[in-house]
């Protein structure tokens, strides 16, 4: 019997045809995405990430993630890798806090030869994955050197490894970790080592059938194609043989901390780092994202945000060597974040030169021409995020997995033109309060 | 593509990528003097955007931003590139803007700008892959200019002064050879009479001469870099190779590419991450600049794994160097490389910056076709006779970790 799909088209800026979306009765959606040239990407977004893991298994999306790629029962692990690359794939996936996605990016080849080919592939290592315990493993206790056969367990122990020596990253988890009492997305997306180094296979392949499910993907092709033969493509390789659909836990949202948190590590480094974070709005209340992408680009991005002015440009010797903003888009609510390096010696002066303009900008808000600088520029990141095949498939994937709406990057442009200056105002009095907000600081030992 | 000449003699090269929303302009000066001191290029790229005798800094980064214009300035070994990139409506503004910055900056935030680098510099070596790349390079390059990195630039940089910089400045723009790229949706005609209009007064050097010397390596080196905290060793080896004007270019690329670049299948990453989990990122590269060019290979790990990982490499250098590759392996890496070289030129500005590079080299801006003809050409001999001209001579090997592992390497 031929399969109801529901077709639903969405004008994304700057494309010359509309993004296609279809929906299968299994609830697998499927995204096409019209754009000039040989390229073409192929992707598929998990709705799993640390937002599904707690203590036991934290770090389990990530591994999985790895092991994805370690072959099929048609396929050994390398013949995905090896196959594509000789096709000249760029091949990888990234695991964040509510999201896993897989993606290959690759020339059409002759006929889309290599399109159909990686789609073929792709599909295949999304559905049956064989996970071998000989790829991952055996199970160890961390800390202990006598394994010989070392694998991909080894592989993300070093990953973690990585991690711990980048300065950020330690001030980055510490202050995202207190940041929440009980949402999951406190911990650290990659995990632990002693998780990583113990956790059974089966675990693993329960994750997967639980959460690898129709209504939890969504593929994105993006390219220069015909849409109906690709579509019929998609939906004759990804046949999920009815598994089972598996819909994700509510949260409880997390209040932000009612009074402000500090804390301080000590390194072996010669300068400071320090990250205050606040919590956000969900990801699909635009209006309130938008507010706070606005406050980020005349805070703290670039060389004209007031940070980079006033602390550093403006200042005959700076306390500063790095200060910015960033701005973190969730389902379950974003987070805005202030991030410096200073002198070792200035710390009691950075964080009180940081506050100062934080509350300059809640008593006073910003200028007219801060406003419309952070508008013009948010409309550019479209046509910048339209130019490679990769960037609209993962702004899709975006959209579509953790907004679960697309119609949202249509609107986006009018809310941002209907925004007005006092929304924006609101915004940073709602979100950017020094007492809900919890800051790390690592200094030199 | 195209070339034309402009009235002032600097080579523009144009691509017409119709229906796309953001044009991208290169302008290249060429680095023609070995800088006297570690960090006169370095400071002089960093004034360009610090005002200018018609706008303050704070003025240039309002415009800029104001217009959603990506207007700046990076240092190379071999050259000084200003990129300009902004939606169509605006280019004229952006080219405005650029030729002010390139004719008018003012350096006087000379003092500032070397307080905020002094700031800086140490910030980034917190970074144990900063600090051992940083080390690498210094030795590999020892008293050359493109050994001149943080920590030579933190030796001299308070024997520089304002003087020196605006001396290099003047040289650039007097003497530097120069070539623009643009790629984008523009009519020709109005590319011209704005490139003419706002670039009138910079001209290209009709003497090409260059006089940074090559640099010899001719001793192997071992550099230990102790960080008594690191979780990860660092290891870097290399060897210089030959350059991008050798013809043997197309054929280190490809053994690059086999070797340790080609994402998840290359050689390094199955047996040193896949087989044997030493790593999470393990790869080789290969880097040419104008008068030397390194062939590296790359890994971080356990500490306690220094010695295994030595001693992978040196198997898998062995092995390149000694049994020739097969004929699918080499297809398969050419294609790869070919494929990817795609994947990296995919925006206008990938491909105006990538055709600029060409041009600045003297190689012609559409190098790229003649590239993938050579990287096609490529035998499996040709891969065993240069991993053994590359692979034979002597190397620097850096490694970062904690002072217990350094002692018996």
């Amino acid at each position: 019997m031929e399969e109801n799909i529901v077709k639903k088209e969405v004008l994304y800026p700057y494309l010359t045809r509309p993004v296609e979306i279809y929906e299968r009765e299994n609830g697998h959606k499927v995204v096409l995405a019209h754009k000039e040239g040989g390229l073409v990407n192929i992707s598929s977004w998990v709705k799993t990430g640390s937002i599904n893991e707690n203590d036991e298994n934290n770090g389990i999306s990530h591994f999985l993630e790895h092991l994805m790629f370690k072959g099929t029962h048609k396929h050994k692990a390398g013949y995905f890798d090896k196959t594509l690359e000789a096709k000249g794939a760029i091949v990888n996936a990234a695991t964040w806090k509510d999201y896993t996605f897989y993606y290959v990016t690759l020339p059409k080849g002759p006929q889309n030869a290599y399109m159909n080919e990686a789609i073929e592939l792709h599909a295949d290592m999304m559905l049956d994955p064989v996970i071998p315990e000989d790829e991952i493993g055996p199970a160890f206790t961390y800390g202990d050197d006598s394994v010989s056969q070392k694998r991909e367990r080894h592989v993300v122990i070093e990953e973690i490894r990585m991690r711990q020596d980048q300065p950020w990253t330690k001030v980055y988890n510490n202050t995202n970790k207190n940041m929440y009492t009980n949402h999951p997305y406190k911990r650290d997306v990659i995990g632990h080592a002693e998780t990583i180094a113990s956790i059974p296979r089966e675990v693993i392949l329960d994750y997967y059938k639980t959460h690898y499910t129709p209504n939890n993907i969504t593929t994105i092709v993006a390219g220069d194609f015909d849409s109906e033969e690709v579509l019929e493509k998609v939906v004759k390789e990804f046949d999920f043989k009815g598994r089972q659909n598996y819909q994700n836990p509510k949260h409880n949202l997390d209040e932000p901390v009612n009074e402000e948190k500090y804390f301080e590590l000590k390194g072996k480094i010669n300068t400071g780092f320090a990250i205050t974070g606040w919590l956000g709005p969900i990801a699909s209340d635009i209006k309130d994202n938008i507010g706070l992408e606005i406050i980020n680009i005349v805070l703290g991005e670039g060389q004209s945000s007031r940070l980079y002015q006033n602390l550093v440009e403006k200042v005959t010797n700076p306390v500063f060597n790095v200060v910015t903003t960033d701005f973190y888009n969730f389902r379950d609510g974003g987070n805005f974040f202030v991030q410096s390096n200073f002198k070792a010696d200035k710390k009691e002066e950075a964080i009180s030169l940081i506050k100062h303009e934080f509350e300059m900008l809640l008593k006073d808000g910003m200028t007219e021409r801060e406003f419309n600088k952070a508008k013009k520029k948010l409309k550019a990141r479209f046509a910048e995020s339209s130019e490679t095949v990769s960037d609209i498939a993962e702004n899709i994937g975006y959209y579509m997995t953790v907004c679960d709406n697309l119609d949202l990057v249509e609107q986006y442009l009018e809310d941002l033109e209907n925004y007005n200056l006092e929304d924006v105002n609101q915004v940073a009095r709602k979100y950017l309060q020094f007492n809900n907000s919890v800051t790390t600081v690592l200094l030199p030992e | 593509m195209k070339k034309i000449i402009l009235e002032n003699n600097i080579p523009l090269v144009l691509k017409k990528n119709k229906n796309t929303p953001r044009m991208a302009l290169c302008f290249y000066f060429k680095i023609e003097k070995p800088e006297k001191k570690a960090g006169l290029y370095t400071l002089l790229n960093r004034l360009f955007l610090q005002g200018t005798k018609n706008r303050t800094a704070e003025q240039l980064a309002n415009e800029l931003d104001e217009n959603a214009i990506d207007c700046y300035s990076e240092m190379k070994q071999d050259f000084i590139r200003f990129k300009l990139q902004c939606l169509n409506e605006d280019f004229e503004k952006g080219v405005e803007i650029l030729a002010d910055i390139i004719e008018n900056s003012t350096f006087d935030d000379f003092d500032k700008e070397v307080i905020k680098l002094k700031g800086e510099i140490p910030a980034e070596l917190d970074d144990p892959k900063t600090k051992a790349m940083d080390a690498f390079y210094k030795n590999i390059f020892k008293n050359h200019p493109y050994g001149h990195t943080y920590t030579k630039i933190l030796e001299d940089i308070d024997e520089i002064k304002k003087e020196e910089v605006l001396e290099v400045y003047n040289d650039l723009m007097k003497n530097s050879s120069k070539v623009i790229s643009l790629v984008g949706d523009f009519e020709e005609e109005k590319i011209l009479e704005l490139t003419n209009k706002y670039f009138k007064n910079i001209f290209n050097s009709q003497n090409r001469n260059n006089q940074i010397n090559m640099p010899i390596l001719s001793e192997p080196a071992v550099v230990k870099v102790q960080k008594d905290d690191a979780a990860q060793a660092q290891v870097i080896q290399g060897w210089h190779v030959p350059t991008i004007y050798d013809t043997d270019y197309p054929a280190i690329m490809v053994m690059n590419t086999m070797l340790g670049s080609s994402g998840l299948s290359s050689r390094l990453f199955l047996e040193l991450r896949d087989k044997k989990g030493l790593a999470y990122v393990v790869r080789s590269s290969y880097e040419t600049y104008d008068k030397a060019a390194l062939f590296n290979v790359y890994i971080a790990t356990e500490p306690k794994n220094i010695k295994t990982s030595l001693e992978g490499f040196k198997i898998e250098l062995d092995k390149i160097k000694n049994i020739p590759v097969t004929e699918q392996e080499l297809e398969n890496a050419k294609n790869n490389l070919i494929g990817r070289r795609q994947f990296f030129s995919e925006t206008n500005l990938q491909q105006s910056s990538l055709m600029a590079f060409y041009e600045d080299k003297g190689l012609g801006a559409d190098y790229e076709e003649k590239l993938i003809y050579a990287i096609n050409n490529v035998t499996t001999e040709d891969i065993q006779r240069v991993a053994n001209k590359c692979l034979n001579g002597p190397s620097v090997l850096t490694v970062l970790a904690p002072s217990s592992y350094l002692e018996s390497i």
